[in-house]
């Protein structure tokens, strides 16, 4: 089973894209993605409230597990949200850093990072461990990082050595060797299939995957069992 | 993908991100792995430090090497040390085509220089692989709509700039775009391939920086017919480099 733990559904106001829930869908089911963790763009780019809902209900319609969206650009909304989040037993939130312009030297993201781990929530970045790696670490914190290139895979080992919460999502580790490097020096463990079914190309992950040098255990891990340990399990 | 796979972007050399692949031997595991069956090659040394030693150093790994065929990497900065070196090198017969890496050689696609080594390339009759990035693209296209007889392949289609590649090619009929990118956003390749046609689009990886992997999905998901399969993979390749 292939879990993305970094899909999206609404509208992208950069490229003017939009991908509904249906249509996320069709499109995982054409990849053979079974589902993964849904974040809403409306609560990411405009209004957290009715976007939540959004992707609580597509998340509700097709098995797929909700990430609550905030918005870095009112944190006290976010802090709030994500506590009332965590009552409900929600497990994921998503920070939108570069989406909403806020910078990894930003004091709200560690304090926010701080308030997350400590109502249990694993928090999924946008970004990298070197965009806003370092305001997250020391803080027993779990995050996946969404955005994490290849070009930087050593520093998320070495950060991950150090951080046994740091996760990183496949999509930008195209680089040869960088799953298995990663793989051998943390432990398959820390890797987190992820593509952004329809915003980035998912066939290309999803070749990368096929042809990893992970064994069967290591690739059940990174498709599906690291998520769902992070996200509390299947819905 | 079973037709014969071309690969027009590819290096040879270790890279400082980490992989310790530097071998000829790790370059062809690579494309077994995803049934390439040519790659035209630029030496990493060449592109990232510097193309006197980086050429001929390349030049000694693939002799011998039927699928890894030679691009000679020119830095505009330094035509005359170019012109040297090809007639040394071109007689072999290993390099098929040339390389310019804009960032690497801090030059930019719109400027004279550039036009210089275009013209350079074009009177060697080598087609050229240049680096495009951002709306450098359009530049590029324009540097090559003034240099007579050249054939530019424009590398990753200016990257995060791609819906300006059915743009760039609308201004010359001598340029071509090769893909590869190593964050390609969802249905790029189809879209652009819907502007710009076949005949002006060529496989290409990156490798051995970025996995094939990515190329391969990618031109997966635009699925293509028959014939853009038989024009992309291999045919333009073999036209712009008489393989």
């Amino acid at each position: 089973m292939i879990l993305d733990c970094d899909l999206l559904i609404g509208r992208d106001i950069t490229t003017g894209r939009r991908l509904t829930a249906a249509d996320m869908q069709t499109r995982l089911e054409a990849a053979g993605i079974a589902g993964g963790a849904v974040s809403g763009l409306r609560a990411l780019s405009y209004d957290p409230e009715t976007g939540n809902r959004e992707a609580d209900d597509a998340s509700r319609t097709f098995g797929w597990t909700f990430v609550c969206g905030v918005d870095l650009r009112n944190p006290v909304d976010a802090e709030s949200r994500m506590a009332a989040a965590a009552d409900r037993g929600t497990r994921l939130v998503r920070f939108a850093t570069t989406r909403q312009g806020i910078p990894g030297t930003a004091p709200r993201l560690r304090l926010l990072t701080r308030r997350a781990t400590a109502l249990g929530l694993a928090v999924l970045v946008e970004g990298s461990t070197r965009s806003v790696g370092l305001a997250m670490m020391g803080l027993g914190a779990t995050v996946v990082f969404l955005d994490q290139h290849f070009y930087d895979a050593g520093e998320f080992i070495l950060a991950a050595r150090e951080e046994p919460g740091f996760h990183a999502s496949t999509r930008l580790l195209g680089g040869p060797d960088a799953w298995e490097t990663i793989s051998e020096h943390v432990g398959a463990q820390r890797l987190v299939f992820g593509a952004r079914s329809g915003w980035s190309e998912e066939h290309s992950a999803l070749e990368r995957l096929r042809s990893s040098g992970l064994d069967a255990t290591q690739q059940g891990l990174v498709t599906s069992g690291n998520l769902l340990r992070l996200s509390g399990g299947p819905r | 993908m079973t037709t014969r796979i071309i690969d027009v972007h590819a290096h040879l050399g270790p890279w400082f991100f980490g992989p310790d692949r530097g071998s000829t031997a790790d370059n062809l595991r690579s494309m077994d792995a995803h049934d390439i069956d040519i790659q035209l090659v630029s030496g990493v040394e060449a592109v990232t430090y510097d193309a006197v030693s980086g050429n001929p150093a390349l030049a000694a790994a693939i002799t011998g090497q039927d699928r890894l065929r030679g691009m000679f990497v020119v830095d505009p900065r330094f035509l005359g040390e170019g012109e040297t070196q090809l007639d040394e090198l071109l007689p072999s017969g290993l390099f098929l085509g040339a390389k310019i890496h804009t960032d690497y050689a801090a030059t930019p696609a719109g400027s004279p220089q550039m036009a210089d080594a275009l013209r350079l390339c074009a009177e060697r009759k080598l087609p050229v692989l240049v680096h495009s990035w951002g709306t450098q693209l359009l530049d590029l296209a324009e540097t090559v709509a003034q240099v007579d007889d050249v054939q530019v392949i424009a590398g990753h289609m200016g990257g995060p700039a791609w819906r300006l590649a059915p743009e760039a090619i609308r201004r010359t009929d001598r340029l071509w775009l090769e893909p590869g990118y190593s964050q390609p956003e969802a249905d790029r390749i189809r879209w652009v391939l819907d502007r710009a046609g076949p005949e002006r689009i060529l496989f290409g990886t990156d490798s051995t920086l970025i996995d094939p992997a990515l190329a391969v999905g990618a031109f997966r998901a635009a699925g293509l017919d028959e014939h853009e399969e038989h024009l992309i993979m291999h045919r333009n390749a073999e036209r712009l480099f008489g393989l």
